[in-house]
């Protein structure tokens, strides 16, 4: 089983741009997936990372570009002659065959002798516990078990590569974050690089060694989760990561002081720009309710069991917070926020980009 | 605790013409009684006359003949050779139908725009009637020296063939104006059916490294099954009757050489004006396509199982 564990299933993107009649849905992509990484292309919908997955499964020609794996130029090789294997968004199982026939559908067509299919079918199903199945035609079967055999045809063949397409969207919530951890695990076992496409960026952040987020056909940031999380490259990136994401408000720069309205505070050092506009950006979660800060009234408060999500208006804006316990106010209710300003992003507010 | 007693509005309408279900029987009764009058009456009057000698060249023999007509039939030469032929037909014509209509609707799947204008000109032999459809092979196509096929197989140096008066040529003939009106509904019913596979399980197949060909025999075959059969099932129902095309073109000739049953039966009811006899070919015919059609039938339900 440790094939890949040779260093295989290293991928680059050098340039890709792909184009669907006026729709650029690719404008120029650069990506490097090291080998036996798990891998997340994160983005909302139209973004790109579906069309960036289906290049690699050799699904989409690039228009223009070169994708390389494990050094070999396979920007023009048919989805067969790449060693890939893919799990798609609606499993795309061949409902006319039991999940046994699914299963062993690519080795048949790979050329693995007869005799020994049967067992690494086997192998396969009893890895994602549906080897009590295999009769069954995937019409029969419910869609995490669908999704479990889409899953074992996948790794059955022991690919290079390892495509997974918003695997997760089909399932109910529950099943989602127990598949979840399985898939995590899953992959550490088999030691096969994976790319894993969602839009649901709470399953990147925990599922992904690194990401790469997409936003309108370019890659905004590429990073571990918590760099994305931490250090967002651009205030878009910062406006996406984070449930709920980041409030982003206009603010003004002198030396170390940010002043958002009537209401400044110091940061914990100097910043190395001259005085003016910026973009200030705080997570829910690092803004308090204290005596002193930027006067705002509730506009509504969202009981989330073990805490609080309080939306408050400022100015013309609303300002989301996140109480860590649970706690009542009354609707309109006027109060002050206070920034921890250690926590504070700032962001220049014509290129959006990233102030340290 | 007490129920109520059981009195409704519902409780009034028992009766077979009363209330909703009455109404609507009686909407439906003139209907009804044509169609009976017109599909079950000559069918029982069919079986009926087949157990009659009723023979207007020998009236004089005419009454009950029970079994005698089917006793002939089994010792008729003639009524064996028109079997044989009946399918020869339906086997080669409907295959025929099948295997261009697949090939034509795989072909057109791949073009990317204006499917319409095929499924458009598809339908124009399906609307034309059988016997223009015979006439129109028989003067326009086929005819010695005339004929447009008579003229390519002439220039292609082959010589002028009597296509519908020679034997073997005229049943083939007759096989390809039969397939020739058919194969579109093959085509157009087979399309629909290829273009309702998900297009997702094709890019699967590729990843899992099945080439063109596997994925023909291995997806598509299987997908369309369903459609196939009953493109067969309805084809052979309507081949095993056929009448107007051959009647136009052949009129069962030369000789036998093209008379299936159907058209055996047509020519001793009314041309030899044997109407008890031709009524037993006519119901073997009929027995002969009910079980042909269970069996098609019950091929397609016990695969789908």
């Amino acid at each position: 089983m440790n094939q890949a564990s040779d260093n295989r299933g290293r991928v680059t993107l050098r340039g890709i741009r792909k184009s669907f009649g006026s729709f650029e849905a690719l404008k120029g992509v650069d990506l490097d997936i090291e080998a036996v990484e798990f891998f997340a292309l994160l983005g909302p919908s139209g973004s790109g990372k579906t069309t960036t997955l289906r290049v690699l499964a050799g699904l989409e020609t690039p228009d223009e570009g070169v994708m390389t794996l494990d050094d070999a130029d396979v920007t023009y090789a048919q989805p067969g002659e790449r060693d890939v294997a893919m799990v798609f968004q609606n499993y795309a199982l061949y409902p006319h065959m039991t999940l046994e026939a699914n299963i062993g559908f690519p080795l048949k067509m790979d050329g693995v002798p007869k005799d020994q299919i049967p067992g690494l079918v086997r192998e396969a199903a009893a890895k994602v516990k549906i080897d009590h199945l295999l009769h069954r035609r995937p019409g029969q079967l419910s869609g995490g078990q669908q999704q479990r055999c889409a899953l074992a045809r996948a790794i059955v063949r022991q690919p290079r590569l390892f495509l997974l397409d918003e695997p997760l969207s089909n399932l109910d919530a529950q099943l989602r974050l127990e598949t979840r951890v399985e898939l995590k695990k899953l992959q550490r076992s088999l030691d096969v690089t994976t790319v894993y496409v969602t839009h649901d960026q709470e399953e990147a952040m925990t599922i992904a060694d690194r990401m790469a987020v997409f936003l309108d056909g370019n890659i905004a940031q590429v990073g571990t989760p918590e760099e994305v999380f931490n250090t967002p490259r651009n205030v878009d990136v910062a406006a996406f990561i984070g449930s709920p994401p980041m409030n982003i408000l206009k603010g003004h720069l002198d030396g170390t002081k940010v002043s958002i309205g009537d209401y400044a505070f110091n940061l914990p050092a100097a910043v190395a720009r001259s005085p003016g506009e910026v973009v200030v950006g705080i997570r829910p979660s690092h803004i308090a309710i204290a005596q002193e800060g930027l006067p705002a009234s509730l506009y509504l408060s969202e009981n989330l069991g073990e805490s609080m999500l309080l939306n408050f208006d400022v100015g013309d804006q609303l300002v989301k917070v996140r109480l860590p316990e649970v706690c009542r106010f009354a609707d309109n209710e006027t109060v002050r926020l206070k920034f921890d300003p250690g926590h504070v992003h700032l962001f220049d507010p014509q290129s959006g980009t990233r102030i340290d | 605790m007490q129920l109520p007693p059981k009195v409704g509005i519902g409780r009034q309408r028992s009766g077979l013409f009363t209330g909703e279900r009455g109404f609507a029987l009686l909407m439906v009764s003139p209907g009804l009684l044509v169609l009976i009058l017109t599909t079950t009456f000559p069918l029982a009057y069919l079986i009926w006359s087949s157990f009659q000698n009723i023979n207007l060249a020998m009236p004089f023999l005419d009454g009950f003949a029970g079994l005698d007509n089917y006793r002939n039939m089994m010792s008729d030469g003639r009524y064996w050779h028109a079997q044989q032929l009946t399918a020869i037909y339906t086997i080669s014509s409907v295959f025929l139908q099948i295997a261009i209509g697949l090939g034509l609707a795989l072909l057109v799947m791949q073009i990317p725009a204006g499917q319409w204008l095929f499924r458009i000109m598809a339908i124009l032999p399906i609307v034309l009637a059988p016997v223009v459809v015979g006439l129109f092979w028989r003067t326009l196509m086929l005819a010695p020296e005339f004929g447009i096929v008579d003229f390519i197989v002439r220039v292609l140096g082959f010589g002028s063939v009597n296509w519908l008066g020679s034997p073997t040529p005229a049943l083939i003939s007759v096989i390809i104006i039969h397939t020739w009106q058919w194969t579109p509904f093959a085509f157009l019913v087979l399309l629909a059916s290829l273009a309702s596979l998900p297009p997702d399980i094709y890019e699967a197949a590729r990843i899992d490294k099945a080439n063109a060909f596997q994925r023909f025999i291995h997806i598509t075959l299987p997908l369309i099954r369903p459609a196939i059969i009953i493109v067969v099932i309805m084809r052979s129902m309507i081949a095993l009757s056929a009448f107007a095309a051959i009647f136009a073109a052949t009129g069962g000739g030369p000789g036998t050489a093209s008379e299936i049953l159907n058209l055996y039966a047509y020519k001793t009811s009314f041309v030899e004006l044997n109407f008890g006899y031709g009524s037993a070919l006519a119901v073997s015919l009929l027995i002969i396509t009910l079980g042909v059609s269970g069996i098609l039938f019950h091929l397609r339900t016990a695969k789908r199982n």
